[in-house]
């Protein structure tokens, strides 16, 4: 099998934009079930209440990790030809900060405000806005910080190539990271609801 | 198992697949190719990886053994017709064929692009001596298949038409004089040499030729 499909020629860019929307409503419908069209759910990550963002994100990490590493071990898909983004490590650090600090203040982070706004919530509309708002506003502000958005680059880089690790062991790590943040959430969850509880 | 709630259950495949995943090495299993940039620009730029359409010609005549003529065309071009002693890779077989790395190689397509765009795929692969025969199949057949003796031709033009003109009957062609009186009555055959008694597979007497083996 020649995976990635769309790079291989499997289809066209036509037929990519029909592709890209059935997996996009997929993963709408899955991020609603998950109950990420609500902002206070999502902000309760950040009180150590309610860990499911937590969980579904290790979930999804997972899977995806553990899929594209055993179809490349077997040949069904080639890895050198899927994207990686760039790092420039400085400006993703502050760009994250930012949208931790608007996941926190508004309960969503961009694609679980569409989520929102799509079930009829008007504090998701608002903050798509807001995010549409801010895209516009970087835009124009963009010469004015190009400079720091290009810095500190360190290209393609991955975490076996980071850290000199073979990658079995980085996909095992993984795994234990996510598994040990599992239990810590459910835990976490207990301890927590119980203070919750206390105070009320 | 029975008591584990699913959560559970799906964390231990996880630890699973991990742990397997352990002894399994590297996914890009060598599709990652790094080439040598600077070494690649001195070799465009000096031209060193050009072999001319003449100089194979007389590797063929000498019967020279030590490289591997390779045509990238498809296999049915290739049955039309090919230069003697090539053996025919398709581009995307090239990617796999097992050629050694130190086999000194001469690539050849229609034209000069798909011969370059191979070159480069060799190289990035790690061959050292990869050639492109400069113009391909259509200087091929210009020079050496159907050469012209230019009109208003100079002695030495002349001189030089009549080695010319035996490489080309050699390899089944047929030369021309254009403009000249003396052949105007016979229009050039344009037609390519058929492949089962192009000579260049013969040796000049007729012989098939023999395979040197060793060195």
């Amino acid at each position: 099998m020649n995976m990635p499909f769309f790079k291989y020629g499997m289809f066209g860019d036509e037929v990519s934009l029909i592709v890209a929307f059935v997996i996009g409503i997929g993963f709408g419908f899955i991020l609603e079930r998950a109950g990420f069209g609500s902002g206070k759910k999502l902000a309760a990550q950040f009180y150590f209440t309610d860990m499911t963002v937590l969980k579904v994100m290790f979930t999804a990490i997972l899977t995806s990790m553990l899929g594209v590493y055993y179809l490349s071990v077997i040949g069904w898909m080639d890895l050198s030809m899927v994207y990686l983004t760039p790092t420039n490590i400085m400006p993703q650090i502050v760009g994250g900060l930012l949208l931790g600090f608007g996941f926190v203040i508004g309960g969503y982070c961009p694609g679980t405000s569409c989520v929102s706004a799509s079930t009829g919530r008007i504090d998701g509309m608002v903050y798509l806005l807001g995010v549409v708002f801010g895209i516009f506003g970087f835009g124009e502000i963009f010469p004015m910080v190009s400079g720091f958005y290009n810095s500190t680059f360190m290209g393609q880089v991955t975490l076996p190539q980071f850290f000199n690790l073979p990658y079995g062991v980085v996909v095992f790590l993984v795994v234990l990271m996510a598994v040990g943040a599992f239990v810590a959430a459910e835990w976490g969850e207990k301890n927590m609801a119980k203070k919750a509880g206390a105070k009320k | 198992m029975k008591n584990l709630t699913l959560n559970k259950k799906l964390a231990f495949i996880a630890i699973a697949l991990g742990f397997i995943g352990l002894f399994l090495g590297n996914p890009y299993k060598g599709n990652l190719l790094s080439m040598n940039t600077k070494e690649l620009s001195m070799i465009v730029e000096t031209k060193v990886d050009h072999v001319t359409v003449q100089d194979l010609a007389d590797w063929i005549i000498q019967s020279k053994m030590d490289f591997k003529l390779i045509d990238i065309r498809t296999e049915q071009e290739y049955n039309e017709y090919h230069i003697p002693n090539s053996e025919n890779i398709t581009m995307t077989s090239l990617e796999k064929a097992d050629i050694p790395k130190s086999e000194k190689i001469v690539i050849y397509s229609e034209g000069g692009i798909h011969s370059a765009q191979a070159w480069m795929l060799l190289k990035a692969k790690g061959y050292k001596g990869v050639y492109i025969l400069f113009g391909g199949l259509e200087d091929w057949k210009d020079q050496i298949l159907f050469p012209k003796l230019p009109e208003g031709f100079t002695p030495e033009q002349v001189a030089k038409f009549e080695k010319t003109k035996e490489i080309s009957k050699f390899f089944g062609g047929t030369p021309s004089v254009g403009g000249s009186a003396d052949v105007k009555s016979e229009t050039p055959k344009m037609e390519m040499p058929k492949l089962d008694n192009q000579s260049g597979n013969k040796t000049p007497d007729g012989a098939p030729k023999k395979k040197k083996e060793g060195c």
